[in-house]
């Protein structure tokens, strides 16, 4: 309760802060109408820069925060954690599943999405009713970058877009360190899910010097035997959760998982949903947060990497 | 014969669970690889048993039903199953047995609600009823629990139904022991109830006036079968088609008598699934898919054999 009560206060100011900063801002955009391409490749074509935007996926409205749109945002999921002044804003549904009905009673002049197999169909719906979308998939850094621009531009916060795209790019451009450490990804127990590579979090391991014993398994998430974990031994095994507290998940008592070195040993890495748990532009202060994690304990280099 | 070959078909399959894996482990290292001892072997185990237990449960419900369709999964023991999971996860309760325990106790809840369905106005576990009851029973778990599931935010939750579709990656000693605890006695029970199940397999009055204690047996089994499917679920989640298709190869092997049906049931049951998670786990390695996915696959073009055989008859 009290860390609730915490949030919504810091909320209230941030909520306060932003608003102001939206005001200077929205004196720059441009006016005039804007052509757009999105990530399902279709042109969409906006009569000028958005002023009340809706959007549909949690990593979406960190990044319209980010970017300063966050004044101009009037709907969002019922999933969004970050920023708290987003949790201001009225929720319009789960996203996945998008309630066009509450979308449009938002009255927004643009409506952006994840791209998914549900999403496209919502989009077809909400251009037939006159409303704008725009696609966007997002899940490795690089694309965080081009997300920030394209957000950037629809809303009128170039300025913005280009300051997160170009601290995305300048990360990406430092050469990746050398690997000092292996890990897995664990999302799921039973069945274990692991995260693979085209994932937002294999990129952050990588970029924090641990190498995601899962790299070769091309899909973001995918269901492996636990006689693979226990076979590839990793040093770590991530936990990306929402709860704060650094007590092990439940399932690591269980005998079958024991077999796990990192599991015997009690190496996990705990790492905050609200950082880590969608595509942002704080991959810097989660590359961050990942090196001080990982230094509590000594390393160990028990096994090349792959 | 037929019981050699399926005695044989089952080590075999056994075999090919322990040697084969995602990892590999040296034909030499077999006996001293943890990977061996501590998950392959009780994994390849708990297969059997579960596998069994299903195919066992299946063939008594299809006689005590007297229907070719029926599935232990058929009376609502999924949805409570599923429910009981998913609360667990919702309400965030701790320890790392929390999920089976609430899963078992959901299909138990589930079993006494159909049970209680089956006797009403005197209906003594009418078939129909009994079908009906399970199947509205079930639906209502199932409709409270996607309520849950789209309703709270854990984002957990979303993974709840990768449990509910099934799988043998919780197997360990614990729980092989657990499960060996509870088998014995509704085992026990359904065999010894094979005679009456033959008689029943007449119709009830026939076999009401050839001495058999209609209402006592058909109380018997349905608690003996579905108490097994509980069992199965709790560990191993919801594994579809080897309850409803395994009778049939085992009629067809043996015999409708269930004196050579249930053993067979249980053999081939246990051999399918073993069989159906070796090929899950190996196949798209080092991914690996839904076992009840494969169950399908083995099982389909099996039963369509079979179903080419009958019609042949």
């Amino acid at each position: 309760m009290g860390r609730w009560a915490h949030r919504t206060h810091v909320a209230g100011r941030l909520a306060a802060l932003l608003g102001v900063a939206c005001h200077g801002a929205a004196r720059q955009q441009a006016a005039g109408p804007l052509a757009l391409s999105d990530d399902a490749g279709r042109q969409v074509r906006l009569a000028g820069p958005a002023r009340r935007v809706v959007s549909l996926a949690p990593s979406i409205t960190e990044l319209l925060f980010a970017i300063g749109a966050g004044g101009q945002v009037v709907g969002r999921t019922v999933y969004d954690q970050y920023p708290p002044a987003a949790l201001q804003v009225p929720a319009v549904g789960d996203g996945l599943n998008p309630s066009v009905e509450a979308i449009v009673a938002r009255h927004p002049d643009l409506v952006l999405l994840y791209r998914s197999a549900h999403t496209d169909a919502a989009a077809q719906q909400l251009e037939r009713l006159g409303v704008p979308t725009l696609v966007v998939r997002h899940d490795g850094l690089a694309d965080i970058a081009r997300t920030a621009r394209l957000l950037g531009r629809a809303t009128g916060q170039d300025s913005g877009g280009e300051t997160v795209g170009r601290s995305i790019d300048s990360l990406l451009a430092q050469p990746l360190p050398p690997v000092r450490t292996r890990l897995a990804y664990v999302v799921w127990d039973s069945p274990p899910i692991v995260i693979g590579a085209g994932s937002f979090l294999d990129e952050l391991a990588r970029r924090a010097g641990a190498a995601n014993v899962f790299h070769d398994i091309t899909t973001p998430s995918a269901t492996v035997s636990l006689e693979t974990i226990v076979a590839r031994d990793p040093d770590w095994i991530a936990v990306v959760r929402d709860s704060a507290g650094d007590t092990p998940p439940a399932w690591s008592r269980r005998p079958e998982w024991r077999a796990v070195r990192a599991v015997r040993d009690g190496r996990f890495l705990l790492l905050p949903a609200d950082l880590f748990g969608q595509p942002s532009a704080r991959a810097s202060a989660a590359i961050a947060t990942f090196l001080e994690l990982l230094s509590h304990r000594p390393l160990t280099t028990g096994h090349q990497p792959p | 014969m037929k019981w050699l070959w399926l005695c044989t078909a089952l080590l075999a399959a056994l075999a090919a669970a322990i040697v084969l894996g995602p990892a590999s482990v040296p034909l030499s290292d077999l006996v001293h690889s943890p990977i061996v001892r501590e998950l392959r072997v009780p994994r390849a185990l708990l297969g059997l048993l579960v596998g069994g237990s299903l195919g066992l449960a299946g063939a008594s419900l299809q006689s005590l039903v007297r229907n070719p369709l029926a599935d232990p999964f058929l009376l609502g023991l999924s949805g409570g199953a599923g429910l009981g999971a998913v609360l667990a996860i919702a309400l965030h309760l701790g320890g790392p047995w929390a999920i089976p325990l609430a899963a078992f106790a959901g299909a138990l809840i589930a079993l006494g609600l159909v049970f209680r369905l089956g006797l009403v106005g005197g209906a003594e576990l009418d078939p129909r009823i009994l079908l009906l009851g399970g199947v509205a029973v079930g639906a209502f778990c199932g409709a409270v629990m996607t309520a849950i599931v789209s309703l709270a935010e854990a984002s957990e939750l979303r993974n709840a139904y990768l449990w509910l579709w099934g799988g043998l990656s919780g197997a360990s000693w614990d729980t092989l022991r657990v499960i060996a605890l509870c088998l014995p006695i509704p085992v026990l029970v359904l065999l010894a109830a094979a005679r009456p199940l033959d008689l029943l397999a007449l119709g009830e009055e026939p076999a009401r006036h050839l001495g058999a204690d209609v209402r006592a047996v058909k109380r018997r089994v349905y608690l003996a079968a579905s108490f097994l499917t509980a069992v199965s679920v709790a560990v191993a989640g919801v594994i579809g088609f080897v309850g409803l298709i395994v009778p049939h190869l085992g009629r067809a092997l043996v015999g409708g008598r269930h004196l050579r049906l249930l053993p067979a049931s249980f053999l081939a049951g246990g051999t399918l699934l073993v069989l159906a998670d070796t090929l899950a786990r190996t196949v798209v390695a080092p991914r690996e898919l839904p076992v009840g996915i494969v169950t399908a696959l083995v099982g389909v073009p099996l039963f369509a054999v079979l179903l080419r055989r009958w019609t042949a008859y």
